[in-house]
Order: C-alpha cells, then sequence, then structure tokens
C-alpha cells in the first residue's frame, strides 16, 4: 500500500478529532490537532481499550520498504457508541486512515476517520447516532 | 380471615411506604454538551440563575467541555507564582506513562470533561458515576458537614441537600488534580459547591464553583450542560500500557 500525500480535510469533522483536543492524554501533545493527513496500509495489530485504542499497520513506502505505522483514537468508550469495537479492524485488513500527523515526524497518527478498502466507513459520525 | 386479610395487606403496605420519596428528575444518563458553553456563549435562564450564586469577583473559566487551555493560560485565574513558574517545566508526555496513564486526573477536571455520567438517586444518597476513569461518587443526603477525619481521595467526600429544584453538592478531602491538564494541580484544601438544576427534563445545568487557597486566589466556577440520553456509563477499564505502544513508534531512517 502506498502512502498518500498529507492534505487538509474541509467541511464536517469527527468528533474523534475534537475530542481528543480536551482527553486528559492530550492530542496536542503528539499530534498537529489542526493538520489533516491520509495513510492507507495493512493492518496488523489492534487493541481496542481505554483511553485510546491502538491500532498498527504497515504501509510500502515508495522505496519499497515497510513503514510501521501506529494510529491512536479518541476513547473507546466513546467510539463504542458510534459502532467501533476490538472486531473493527483485524489483521491482515487493508484500511485508509484519515487524520492528525504527529508532530515529530514519526509514523503516528491519530485517527479522525476510518474506512475499508470498499471504501465504507467504520463507525459512523457524531451526531447521527448519538 | 378478615383480620388476615388486613395483615397480609399491612404487610404489603409497610415496604411501600419505607420506599425513598419520588426524586426530582435528575437520575439518568447525561451526555456532556459538545457545543460552546456559558460564559462563551450568552447564558440560559437556568444557568443565569445558578450563576447568581457565584460570589463577586468569580472567575468563570471558558475550558468547559471540548476546549482546553493551552500551556500558561488558566483562564485570568490568579494561580500563585511558584506554581506558574513550576508549570514550565511540566512534561506533559509523563501522562502516557504506565504509572500514571490511569491515575484519574482529579474530580473537578473529570467532572467537565467530554464523558458521559450516570446519576442514581435516592432519599439518603445520590451516586454519580463518570464513564472517565470509572470515578464514582457518593453524595450523602443525610449529612450536613464533612468528618474531620475523611481521607482524602480522587472523588472526596461530598454531602447535598435540595434549594428548591437545585441540588446543592458541597465536596472536601479531594486529593490533587489538575485544574487545567497543563501543569497547574489543585492541592488538597481544594473545596467544590455543584449545583445542579434541570433546565427541562432532558437538559441538567451544572455549576462548579472551587476555591483552593492552595493553589490560587478567589473563587473559579463553570458551567456545564448536559443533555439526556438512553444509555448507562460504560466500564472504563483504563489499560495502563497504552503509553508503551507510542513509545515504540517508529520514525523515518536518517537521510544519508
Amino acid at each position: 500500500m502506498r502512502k498518500i500525500s498529507p492534505r487538509a480535510l474541509v467541511g464536517f469533522v469527527l468528533a474523534t478529532a475534537a475530542g481528543a483536543a480536551a482527553a486528559h492524554h492530550s492530542a496536542a501533545l503528539f499530534y498537529e490537532v489542526d493538520g489533516r493527513t491520509t495513510v492507507s496500509g495493512t493492518v496488523t495489530e489492534f487493541r481496542f481499550a481505554n483511553p485510546h485504542a491502538i491500532l498498527k499497520f504497515d504501509v510500502v513506502g515508495e522505496d519499497g520498504a515497510v513503514q510501521q505505522w501506529t494510529a491512536e483514537t479518541t476513547s473507546p468508550s466513546i467510539l463504542r457508541r458510534r459502532g467501533w469495537s476490538q472486531q473493527s479492524f483485524m489483521p491482515g485488513e487493508k484500511v485508509t486512515l484519515e487524520g492528525m500527523p504527529s508532530i515529530d515526524g514519526s509514523y503516528l497518527m491519530r485517527i479522525t476517520r476510518a474506512f475499508r478498502e470498499d471504501g465504507s466507513e467504520i463507525g459512523v459520525p457524531r451526531g447521527t447516532d448519538n | 380471615m378478615r383480620g388476615v386479610a388486613v395483615l397480609v395487606l399491612a404487610a404489603f403496605a409497610a415496604p411501600a411506604a419505607a420506599q425513598p420519596p419520588e426524586g426530582h428528575g435528575i437520575a439518568g444518563f447525561w451526555n456532556m454538551g459538545f457545543g460552546p458553553m456559558a460564559p462563551s456563549r450568552n447564558p440560559t435562564p437556568t444557568e443565569a440563575e445558578l450563576m447568581s450564586h457565584f460570589p463577586e469577583g468569580t472567575v468563570v473559566l471558558t475550558d468547559t467541555g471540548l476546549t482546553e487551555f493551552p500551556p500558561g493560560d488558566y483562564g485570568g485565574l490568579a494561580i500563585h507564582d511558584a506554581l506558574v513558574e513550576a508549570a514550565k517545566d511540566y512534561d506533559p508526555e509523563s501522562q502516557t506513562t504506565v504509572s500514571l496513564t490511569c491515575r484519574p486526573p482529579g474530580l473537578i477536571y473529570s467532572m467537565q470533561g467530554p464523558f458521559p455520567l450516570e446519576i442514581f438517586e435516592s432519599r439518603d444518597i445520590i451516586v454519580i458515576k463518570l464513564e472517565y476513569f470509572d470515578l464514582v461518587r457518593v453524595i450523602f443526603m443525610n449529612e450536613t458537614a464533612h468528618p474531620d477525619d475523611w481521607p482524602a481521595s480522587q472523588t472526596g467526600h461530598s454531602f447535598g441537600r435540595w434549594d428548591g429544584e437545585t441540588l446543592v453538592v458541597h465536596t472536601a478531602s479531594l486529593s490533587s488534580g489538575t485544574l487545567f491538564n497543563n501543569g497547574v494541580d489543585y492541592s488538597e484544601s481544594v473545596e467544590l459547591i455543584e449545583r445542579f438544576r434541570l433546565a427541562n427534563a432532558n437538559t441538567l445545568i451544572v455549576t462548579q464553583e472551587f476555591r483552593d487557597p492552595g493553589s490560587f486566589d478567589g473563587t473559579a466556577a463553570r458551567v456545564l450542560s448536559l443533555t439526556r440520553g438512553d444509555d448507562h456509563v460504560y466500564p472504563y477499564d483504563c489499560d495502563p500500557a497504552y503509553g508503551l505502544a507510542l513509545d515504540g513508534r517508529q520514525r523515518p531512517a536518517a537521510s544519508p
């Protein structure tokens, strides 16, 4: 899979982004909270636990080397009400993630939206289910 | 036989008479509002009524809900100089260590965060269960003072009373916790007064009014607006290993 160039998202932003700004483990510590990037890769591990779920996935860079990425979410207890679960990501599954890029340039991001290979979105936007 | 019937009826009637009186309508599941809250917007009549109890000169903070003050910003509160100076060395990354990841950040901060809570109301106690870090508060409605020897804890000791349709809760014996998640903690001398009042069946307004001679001068306050939901608070079950995944993140190879 290939990393897509960072781009700004306009319009609707999920609460996963907004909520992160206020959490105890502040998103501003690791992420450009106003920035957005899109990354596609293959899931290797997913841990759906508070305070933040952790998704590990591999991305094949333009040089062919595998980049081992880490992505985190806002609180799983909030995401659970938006349709997320431990089964939201399975190892080997190809996904595309949108979110905040890391401040330090590491292969780390904060998920604001997540999509399966067929383009269907994982979970639902805030306000549509609660 | 008639005598037996009367006895049976009395036996059923007695427990019913001992049931707590019907509540004030605050029981249930409440979501913190996601929009701007007073005083960032004009207060609603219920909010204005509750805010009228704030002492003159109270600093009403604008970081309720999703908002968070950046480092060095204390919302106009007169934080003691020594704490402001110490906060310059605050390392927020320490929050993600195994030992601190699951330590609740403090009751006052937790109550205004973007997580739901659930209220259970009975005659002698009111229980508030926060989803955030599984905090559980017990408010003694049959007490009127804080015990002298109550140990400091994340939830402290709370007693309450109904002032008309407003629940007034006094809390003390809180262990220190973060004021703004940016490096300044309140001390164990902090005292909190909260007022809970329904604006309507589905909107609960809560005010926090707190003083802490150990960390700031004067009185601070917040106004919270919660919306009723049809749900229960979930277990938080914090995983202390969360930060380890961030520690091990890979970085791009250095350019030759």
